[in-house]
């Protein structure tokens, strides 16, 4: 599984992204079990936030949901906590 | 409480007084935390004093702000716990009382520049909460209250360090208010503008500082020493901030000519508001002076006017801001300097 976090916007509208592939990896099904979680509580279509706050587009092996702070699940927030501090 | 240190008078910026009030030297230390508990109807009335040259009457009160600060504990819970309240003494942590000051100085600019009383021009209360989330390197208002992050570290610093940001921040309140701007597209380059505009005349009010002087920047102080760059934005010169081996570089264009097209971002908000951006300055720089007077007083009488549709253009911003500046000023310099200003950014102010 290819999990795939694209950050846009904040107060310095710069972009970040970064990607976990789990496979071969021990925790591969924790990540599982949080990826698929975090897209369920996902939108369609990205939601218009607050001013300055950040926005996500998570996209697992070729699926894009859209979330944006602070209102994220605590399952989105754990993923791309995640993803971006781990994913290259 | 009446007593000040003419020192410290409106010319020293609330983050460095924060710094003064905890000074090794007793003097230094006591005068700068004087200052900073100093309420906002004393600061008012002095700087309603400097301004017109005459005595405010005994009897007026002038309203002061409401500030109230919270501590998210790094956690993503809002608002918090309320760490202090308005008219308390400064708190052990010089974040709160950053983020207390930075809110008392955009409260005076708006109230004795513009007689606006607190965001909502009727003495909202003004709430911000620090220390939100672990190493968020971000700060956002959420159509109720300021949210700032601790920074990373490793790019951000702490997000209460610069009074621009701060101020920033409060600004898309005004925004909300006022003009109201759709936080998308045109609309929302020019809703993030405004706020880099206000940001940009709080730092320049705090300092006592002339347009000419001014460093036009914003968020100077908020990269950590390891990136290559003076701050986020650069309102005198867009897309020259930064330039940086992990951050990029700033990708803001200073004319219609480079107008950047993108869905990210909520369609470039944080791109093209170099743009208007830009108009500003060279607006307040033509006309020289201390910039929250004339060219802020255009901006705020055009975000106020009531005549502006949510989903404004750059273009009917420009011609409002024409119209604006006719109606405060007559047909003289100051107009003439809004449509040249508009004219050199590509944007038709007619």
């Amino acid at each position: 599984m290819r999990i795939h976090v694209r950050r846009t916007g904040g107060f310095a509208g710069i972009e970040r992204v970064a990607e976990v592939d789990t496979s071969g990896r021990p925790d591969a099904r924790e990540w599982h079990a949080l990826a698929e979680q975090a897209m369920g509580d996902g939108r369609d279509t990205p939601p218009v936030g607050v001013p300055d706050g950040f926005q996500y587009q998570l996209t697992v092996d070729g699926t894009t949901v859209y979330c944006a702070d602070p209102r994220l699940s605590e399952a989105q927030r754990q993923l791309i906590t995640r993803v971006l501090k781990e994913g290259s | 409480m009446d007593s000040f240190t003419p020192v410290f008078c409106g010319i020293v910026p609330p983050h460095l007084l924060d710094k003064l009030a905890r000074a090794g030297d007793p003097a230094v230390a006591a005068a700068a935390r004087r200052t900073l508990v100093a309420d906002a109807a004393h600061r008012t009335g002095r700087r309603l004093t400097t301004v017109t040259g005459a005595p405010a009457p005994a009897d007026e009160v002038v309203p002061g702000p409401q500030r109230t600060l919270y501590d998210a504990g790094n956690t993503t819970g809002l608002p918090g716990t309320k760490v202090r309240s308005e008219g308390d003494e400064p708190v052990q942590d010089a974040t709160v009382n950053r983020a207390y000051a930075g809110l008392g100085a955009t409260f005076d600019l708006l109230m004795t520049a513009y007689g606006h009383d607190s965001i909502d021009g009727a003495g909202l209360p003004l709430d911000a909460t620090v220390h939100y989330d672990e190493e968020y390197g971000n700060a956002f208002w959420n159509g109720e209250q300021m949210v700032f992050g601790d920074g990373d570290g490793e790019i951000f610093l702490d997000f209460t360090g610069p009074v621009d940001v701060i101020a920033h921040e409060l600004a898309h309140g005004f925004t909300q208010y006022s003009a109201n701007f759709t936080y998308f597209g045109q609309p929302g380059a020019l809703n993030e503008s405004v706020s880099d505009v206000f940001g940009s005349l709080v730092k320049q009010y705090t300092l006592d500082q002339s347009a000419d002087r001014a460093d036009w920047l914003i968020g100077a102080g908020l990269l950590a020493p390891r990136v290559s760059g003076v701050a986020l934005r650069s309102m005198k010169a867009p897309g020259t901030a930064y330039d940086d081996d992990v951050l990029g570089k700033d990708p803001q264009p200073a004319t219609m000519a480079d107008y950047v097209r993108t869905g990210r971002d909520n369609g470039g908000v944080h791109i093209n508001s170099g743009i208007p951006n830009h108009a500003f300055y060279l607006l307040a720089t033509q006309l020289g002076g201390k910039a929250w007077e004339r060219a802020g007083r255009i901006w705020y009488d055009t975000m106020t006017s009531g005549r502006l549709q949510v989903d404004a253009s750059f273009a009917d911003f420009a011609a409002e801001t024409v119209e604006a500046a006719t109606a405060r000023y007559g047909r003289g310099e100051e107009r003439e300097a809004v449509v040249k200003a508009w004219s050199q950014v590509g944007v038709p102010a007619n």
